[in-house]
């Protein structure tokens, strides 16, 4: 046995030296699985017996495709949704503003009425998600709603106008 | 066969980029499907998380740095894709992800976008029974024909460790399949 491994061996190391050939690392160690392996896959099926329809590549190239366009078509919302973004920053900031207010001064003649009222006719119309969604990109931890807004005359020329421009400006400085 | 240099390029240049996400889809969907459903079984299951792959792939090609092929690299992601499925659907069942896997196979004879015989079946039994890295390697072997170099690449797996998962996973499949005929 011995014998015979050296002869291996030499064997090895003189077709080494006359052809130059190598093999990769285990090479002769792992063809016996890779030869069982074999004898095994010839007896399983070739298929695995999945279908889809005819048209079903041709329609999810569409699909696919409708998809990415329409996520860039939410980049380009991107000033619009901050606009909104800092409309309803700014609204909540009052609410909480005139909320506090109402709740700590009892001399305030504002009702809450009239705070809905003044919102109403005020401040840009938003919907029921916007607020959930501010909430949430807010972190009131680090954000004194006062700091953002702390100039009343600002404050006014803010909600008086419809340049969103100024707006962004204004509320950026702050 | 399109250069992937230069489709890269195409991709990472805003003004081709739609044009050339076509061509990379039409190269690469019907690959990245079936290697999709071996693993997710259903057929709209692969649907959706081919769509992610791409979605993903859409997103994600400004980051794509050649480190490895193009093809390697969305391999990389339509196989997490669908582990990450798999893992959440047995999450939201509180199940076991072995148990899902039984019960995905378990469903094929009643599936619409199934046709396969008994032997199909019970080969889909065996490999649904295979833990997860024998079973993407015996599936990119034995039914997509990957070399053992292609899934090394793909999985970042030697691929010595990868001739033993194979060579594992197919006398697992002779063992489960001779039980079943017995």
């Amino acid at each position: 046995m011995k014998e015979t491994s050296k002869h291996i061996k030499d064997w090895k190391l003189a077709d080494n030296i006359k052809t130059g050939f190598t093999i990769p690392e285990n090479y002769f160690t792992d063809i016996e699985d890779d030869f069982s392996s074999k004898l095994i896959e010839d007896k399983l099926p070739k298929h695995n017996g999945f279908q889809i329809t005819k048209a079903y590549f041709e329609n999810v190239e569409n699909n696919i495709i409708e998809k990415t366009i329409h996520k860039k078509g939410k980049l380009i919302n991107f000033k619009t949704r901050k606009i909104k973004l800092i409309s309803v920053a700014a609204s909540i900031a009052l609410l909480l503003f005139f909320g506090s207010n109402f709740i700590y001064n009892t001399n305030t003649e504002l009702s809450s009425e009239e705070i809905i009222s003044w919102l109403d006719m005020n401040v840009n119309s938003f919907s029921n998600d916007d607020i959930p969604i501010t909430l949430t990109e807010l972190n009131f931890n680090d954000t004194n709603p006062y700091d953002i807004i702390n100039s009343e005359v600002i404050l006014e020329s803010l909600l008086n106008s419809n340049d969103e421009d100024f707006i962004v400006e204004n509320i950026e400085t702050y | 066969m399109i250069d992937e240099i230069s489709l890269v390029k195409e991709l990472q240049n805003v003004q081709t980029k739609q044009k050339a996400f076509r061509v990379l889809i039409s190269e690469y969907k019907e690959r990245l499907y079936w290697h999709i459903r071996k693993i997710v079984i259903s057929h709209d299951d692969a649907d959706d998380v081919l769509q992610n792959t791409f979605i993903k792939v859409f997103r994600g090609i400004d980051r794509f740095k050649h480190d490895s092929k193009l093809y390697s690299w969305m391999y990389r992601i339509a196989t997490n894709e669908s582990i990450t499925f798999i893992n959440k659907r047995a999450r939201e069942r509180n199940i076991d992800i072995s148990e899902i896997k039984q019960e995905l196979v378990t469903n094929l004879p009643s599936d619409a976008w199934f046709s396969g015989n008994d032997i199909q079946i019970i080969l889909q039994e065996a490999v649904a029974r295979l833990p997860n890295k024998q079973q993407l390697v015996f599936n990119m072997k034995y039914f997509d024909h990957l070399k053992y170099q292609e899934i090394s690449e793909i999985l970042g797996t030697s691929v010595g460790g990868l001739k033993a998962s194979y060579f594992q996973a197919v006398k697992k499949i002779e063992n489960y399949i001779k039980t079943k005929h017995n």
